[in-house]
């Protein structure tokens, strides 16, 4: 009898087991709590720093979710400080590396009823089309912190996709600015003049060009310039103050004259042999004697298209400080075409990846608080600035977060940039070094996004139009001009987005907020494009 | 048959309740249910694991899908995707095709691989085990990464193998279309052949299952190893080649590394409006369809293919029967004729003396 009793309550348990998985989850909700931020705060201190704690904020015991593709020991920390300063609220913080394995996650948890609250995103068409960022213009509008962002957040309107009702679906999560390195030991050891932060694009190349051909006293070859990232992404920000996007884009349209140019160039560039051999080549090995080696290790490059975090994760960590010792790495912002924005200071491109407030969550304004202080709050980059000062913050591999991935701080705030130059970038720099990445900083403070993060419509004419042709390798390749492309590109370009923006956007869309005027802006253009 | 048309319906029912207490007792019954139970657990998940999102997939397919935080939300577009995916989507056809080729060719290679490795480990040689583990680790490494990992760095093909004169040579003799997966299955040789860890188990099991004495007979009748292998070894692990084939087919189609599992996967998770969840379920469907066939296709040569040994034996078994006939045949006629004398006999037509053998 006991086993029988046994085996039924067993069945019974899985029965509701399984009932309970089937079922949903209500997790989704109406929007409830403040539509705006009252910026009205009460200190809390915490290691000695005191901490704005929002007043507009639930007092009920309350989860917040992250799905985030930062670093995840950063987040962690972050959200464990935050939870100090909101004790009533617990925040979940569930990580995936960007790319397919983060986009997998994150639709699993959103057919499961499990949508996080606070989700980054590196691909906008995936979230836009799907409906899963909430619109935060209420809140965004009504906080004094967006005001002392970098120029462009809100002048070039990064993370609001361009609609004329000003609504606002995304923040800077983290922000890497584009950048120019250039070995100073190679510019010296071949007698070429260092040039100024105010350089221009014609002086870059210049240099590059200028840099090649030369040979050391044991026969090894100088290269102009070692690339990571291609210099027609960077050209075609560069060259005039009216873009906001890749591919000339004005918020509306595209241009894709000056990336015409670009592409050009670099294509010139790579042909004319001004370009390092990438590692795992026969040519690298041919060149170094060594087949792993990477061209940044050689000594013998004067200009380097690196990414941000390079510097950091590889020039500037320990042990490769240890084994180069023959480097002098120094930063530039990206050079602008014309003399006038040069001077001036002008538009850069960046890696800028957004975060937005789910459309799901209970707590907008609650998941908002904590949007900003992954992202670009202040309170937030203090604790960023604390934790990345500890070398004993380790990523898995045990490699301290600061020569990890780590980002930029967005915020123009004087306190936490003091922090950040002195107490964590420039730590054991010497006066002159920290002098020269100051005034770098000061001169990237206007990025522009790459596309796909910030424009409707980009990753889908990328993935089926761009990349399918293979635009960039027949023009590397010196199979076509890239003159030749433009004109086709810029249609597709165009109705990519006009196409996008309608659908996500548009009268039949999850969204619904374009004007009437806007949705026939677009659609004409679609129309057009397929022939209506 | 008379009774029956008058029996009444009382007789009817009381030949049921007759019945009744024929059927089986009660610890028979109890048994059944036990079965019945036991077999619940694959019930449930089959439908829960099996049929439930077969049917959600087939429902998918005819939809387009926004996966939304408060809900998937379907627009019906009865066979749009389909159309969609065969009439505008140049990538999954091309890919279908490659696959299509590629699994065609490969197939054999890994079974007759696998059989050839699963006759050697039956051999008796020294270090047998460590062998049989050697040949089953890539079934355990082989997974979707680590894979990927080491056909990056070149181990998925034979290094001292000069590829370039091989893709060369085919593609002088072949059309593109046939020579490229030829070609496409020498670099990964290596790869393929590490398909084969499950095979060369399944077809060791059938090779030891086989008798011994069937081999010391066919030696005695001074049979050589290689009409062993053709007359006994084969005929007796062929159910195997067909399990091992369908089991290789279902492996290269469902294996992670497969480019069409990677596009109906990005397919699922793109940010295009047509694409989606349905769109992804279409190009599944159509994979499926496309599988299938290919396991049917080869069910098809494998099962109506006889053995050499096996058409000996029918036909043994024919010459047995057509003299048996024959036999009966004359024992008849030997019956009739006896008879048929025996009759004039006793009419007085024929004398005992007058019999001759020709009467007969």
């Amino acid at each position: 009898m006991k086993k029988k009793i046994l085996a039924l309550t067993l069945a019974c348990l899985m029965l509701v087991g399984i009932l309970a998985g089937c079922g949903e989850d209500g997790g989704s909700g109406g929007y409830e709590g403040a539509t705006t931020v009252s910026n009205e705060y009460e200190e809390v201190e915490i290691n000695g720093y005191k901490y704005k704690k929002a007043t507009d904020m639930t007092t009920e015991e309350i989860t917040l979710s992250v799905h985030s593709f930062d670093q995840k020991e950063v987040d962690e920390l972050l959200a464990q400080r935050f939870m100090e300063i909101y004790p009533n609220i617990k925040v979940s913080v569930s990580y995936a590396a960007v790319g397919d394995d983060y986009t997998n996650a994150l639709a699993a948890m959103v057919q499961n009823g499990t949508t996080p609250d606070v989700i980054m995103y590196s691909d906008a068409d995936y979230a836009l089309s799907n409906g899963l960022l909430l619109d935060i213009s209420g809140y965004w509008n009504s906080d004094n912190e967006t005001k002392n962002l970098a120029d462009t957040v809100n002048d070039a309107q990064l993370g609001t996709f361009h609609l004329e009702g000003g609504q606002r679906y995304g923040v800077p999560f983290k922000f890497f600015p584009g950048i120019i390195l250039i070995d100073r030991n190679v510019l010296k050891t071949l007698n070429l003049p260092i040039p100024n932060q105010n350089w221009t694009w014609s002086e870059m190349v210049d240099i590059i060009k200028n840099a090649t051909g030369h040979t050391d006293v044991d026969g090894m070859k100088y290269y102009g310039l070692g690339v990571y990232n291609r210099l027609d992404s960077y050209y075609g920000i560069a060259a005039g103050q009216q873009y906001i996007g890749e591919f000339g884009f004005n918020g509306k349209t595209f241009d894709l004259s000056a990336w015409a140019v670009g592409e050009q160039e670099f294509s010139d560039l790579k042909l004319g042999g001004y370009v390092a051999p990438a590692r795992e080549t026969q040519e690298n090995e041919d060149w170094t004697g060594d087949w792993e080696l990477w061209f940044g290790q050689t000594g013998h490059v004067a200009v380097f298209s690196e990414a941000f975090w390079t510097f950091q994760s590889s020039w500037n960590a320990p042990a490769f400080l240890e084994a180069n010792p023959g480097l002098d790495i120094v930063p530039y912002v990206i050079p602008a075409v014309s003399e006038a924005d040069a001077d001036a200071g002008h538009h850069s491109i960046a890696t800028i990846d957004y975060g937005g407030v789910s459309s799901g969550t209970k707590y907008p304004r609650e998941a908002y608080e904590l949007l900003k202080f992954l992202s670009f709050g202040v309170d937030g980059w203090h604790t960023r600035n604390e934790i990345f000062a500890d070398v004993n913050n380790t990523n898995a591999s045990g490699v301290p977060l600061k020569n990890d991935v780590m980002p930029v701080p967005i915020t123009k705030d004087e306190g936490i940039w003091d922090e950040y130059i002195n107490n964590v970038y420039c730590a054991g720099m010497d006066d002159e070094h920290k002098q020269l990445w100051r005034d770098y900083f000061a001169s990237c403070m206007q990025p522009i996004s790459f596309g796909w993060t910030n424009i409707a419509g980009y990753w889908n004419f990328c993935d089926e139009y761009f990349n399918k042709i293979g635009i960039h390798d027949i023009v590397d390749q010196g199979r076509g001009m890239a003159a030749d492309y433009k004109d086709e590109a810029q249609r597709n370009a165009d109705y990519y987005h006009a196409k996008a923006m309608v659908d996500y956007f548009g009268p039949n869309s999850l969204y619904n907020v374009m004007s009437e005027d806007e949705t026939a802006f677009y659609q004409q253009i679609v129309d057009e494009f397929e022939g209506k | 048959m008379e009774e029956t048309k008058k029996m009444t319906r009382k007789d009817k029912k009381e030949i049921r309740n007759r019945l009744k207490h024929l059927r089986s007792g009660k610890l028979e019954k109890r048994d059944a249910r036990k079965g019945y139970i036991f077999m619940i657990p694959w019930f449930i998940g089959a439908a829960v694991f099996m049929a439930y999102p077969l049917g959600a997939s087939l429902w998918y397919s005819l939809n387009n899908i926004r996966n939304t935080p408060q809900g998937l939300v379907y627009t019906f577009q009865k066979f749009g995707n389909f159309t969609q995916i065969l009439l505008s989507d140049p990538d999954f056809l091309v890919q279908l095709v490659d696959y299509i080729t590629s699994t065609i060719l490969s197939v054999p290679i890994i079974v007759v691989f696998a059989l050839i490795i699963a006759m050697m480990l039956n051999m008796k040689i020294k270090g047998k085990g460590f062998f049989r583990l050697i040949f089953f680790l890539p079934v355990i490494i082989v997974s979707g990464p680590i894979l990927g990992m080491l056909t990056e760095e070149g181990a998925g093909s034979v290094s001292a193998i000069d590829m370039n004169a091989i893709t060369s040579a085919i593609s002088g003799v072949l059309p593109s279309m046939l020579a490229d997966p030829i070609s496409d299955l020498f670099n990964n040789m290596i790869t393929t052949l590490w398909y084969s860890g499950v095979q060369i188990l399944i077809f060791l099991s059938g090779l030891q299952k086989i008798d011994k004495s069937m081999y010391e007979a066919a030696k005695i009748d001074g049979g050589s190893g290689w009409e062993c292998f053709w007359k006994i070894t084969l005929p007796n692990i062929k159910s195997l080649i067909l399990l091992n084939v369908v089991y290789t087919v279902i492996f290269i189609s469902s294996n992670s590394t497969n480019p069409i599992i990677g596009l109906i996967q990005t397919s699922m998770v793109s940010g295009t409006k047509e694409k989606g969840y349905g769109y992804a379920a279409a190009m599944a469907w159509l994979y499926t369809v496309v599988v299938l066939l290919i396991v049917g296709l080869f069910a098809l040569l494998l099962m109506t293919r006889k053995g050499a040994y096996e058409k000996q034996v029918k036909r043994a078994k024919k010459a047995q029967k057509r003299e048996a006939r024959d036999r009966k045949k004359i024992e008849r006629r030997n019956v009739r004729n006896a008879k048929r004398i025996e009759r004039q006999r006793a009419q007085g037509k024929i004398t005992s003396r007058t019999t001759s053998r020709e009467d007969y």
